[in-house]
């Protein structure tokens, strides 16, 4: 029996293991580094930057640079309101609406600039509003938004910088598929968070 | 004295068998009695779930073959085309709006776009994107439909969005094969493989 328990013990030990979290932006990660990392390891707000960044990279520089900038400063406003408020319950949907626009738009490698700036706006409004941190001193709130801030801004002008760069005919296909299919995850997703805020009263 | 012996191994042993029962019992793995047929609701279980279903496979892999055999600008479209419509009809399946002959249809999917890789029909684009974008609303339907709530959504829709491609691009890749004429015939020989498939669903034989 001990032989047994022995044996066993390490196994049970190993299964027992819960994964550290060490890069995650929840536990343990605070401050204007936990705020970036809240806004890049959320899979719908990095789904949006990497839909907005593609769609203002299909712009002429100068459309694509004027999208950034709109979103930053929607984002920058919409993050001044999230520190005073609480989180609106519709930001994540409209965001998800926005960002399966912009993947529809991408699958048809046809973005106006009016549109694109639309978006961004939009965009920069709703990821602000969806980013309120879980903690409960204020100043802690106001360090993790403005991680929020400079994380969302950084990864959008990457995302925005590398997609001008694709311009051959293969890198284009790419960019349709992967508009079709971020446009199917977030009417998917709409969906399914409809249904269930339905369902679950 | 042996008395004493015997009682204190037997507590002994009762008290690691305590033991192993109860290490056991933490490391219990979860029951998913509240998912969709034992399956995780998160990203693996999105991309299982059409992987799961050989009549959504036969389908999303006939996409794929289609749009090689038909070339540029097919090979992308129709799989662009695919996921968008069945995300929607999804949308629609999860809202529970009712759609009628949702099997048939899946069934008849497999038929009519294996048929056209293995007769080598080429329509205008237009005409294939219309044809599969109408099969895609029956199996985004059916795929809506069975979806839990309370799902890990966004996780369980990359998964399911994801899966459908990899499918499609399976597709094209066997159908780049059509380049040769021996792989030419060996993709035709696939769609009549699928179409036949498509039938057995139709008249219930599989």
């Amino acid at each position: 029996m001990i032989g047994l328990l022995r044996a066993i013990l390490p196994i049970c030990l190993l299964v027992l293991a819960t994964p550290a979290w060490a890069h995650s932006p929840i536990m343990g990660i605070g401050g204007v580094f936990g705020g970036m990392l809240h806004a890049l390891l959320i899979p719908e707000h990095g789904m949006s930057l990497l839909a907005l960044g593609v769609a203002l990279g299909l712009q002429q520089p100068v459309a694509s640079r004027s999208g950034v900038f709109i979103f930053v400063a929607a984002l920058t406003g919409g993050l001044v309101v999230t520190a005073f408020i609480a989180e609106p319950a519709l930001a994540a949907d409209i965001l998800l609406a926005a960002t399966g626009i912009l993947g529809l738009l991408i699958a048809a490698a046809w973005v106006p600039p009016v549109v694109g700036w639309f978006l961004a706006a939009i965009a920069g409004v709703t990821f602000a509003l969806d980013s309120r941190p879980e903690v409960t001193s204020t100043d802690e709130i106001i360090r993790m938004l403005i991680g929020t801030g400079i994380g969302a801004a950084l990864a959008l002008a990457l995302v925005t910088g590398a997609s001008t760069f694709l311009k051959g005919n293969a890198a284009r296909i790419v960019m349709r598929v992967l508009g079709s299919w971020i446009a199917a995850i977030a009417i998917m997703d709409l969906a399914l968070r409809i249904v269930t805020r339905i369902a679950t009263g | 004295m042996a008395l004493a012996a015997v009682s204190r191994r037997s507590m002994s042993r009762s008290l690691h068998f305590g033991l192993l029962l109860a290490l056991l019992s933490v490391t219990a793995g979860p029951a998913f009695a509240h998912s969709e047929n034992g399956v995780a609701i998160d990203f693996v279980g999105g991309f299982t779930h059409p992987i799961f279903g050989p009549d959504h496979v036969v389908a999303m892999v006939a996409v794929g073959l289609w749009g090689a055999f038909l070339g540029m600008p097919a090979i992308w479209l129709l799989p662009v085309v695919f996921p968008l419509v069945m995300a929607i009809a999804g949308a629609f399946g999860v809202l529970g709006v009712p759609l009628p002959g949702v099997e048939t249809g899946i069934a008849l999917s497999a038929i009519a776009l294996g048929g056209m890789v293995a007769f080598a029909a080429k329509p205008p684009l237009w005409v294939a994107a219309v044809l599969v974008g109408a099969f895609a609303v029956f199996h985004g339907h059916a795929h809506g439909a069975e979806l839990p709530v309370g799902a890990d959504a966004i996780a369980y829709s990359m998964g399911f969005v994801i899966a459908t491609g990899m499918l499609h691009v399976s597709g094209i890749a066997f159908g780049a094969l059509s380049r040769w004429p021996a792989g030419r015939i060996a993709v035709r020989a696939m769609g009549a493989v699928i179409a036949v498939i498509g039938f057995a669903y139709l008249g219930h034989f599989i």
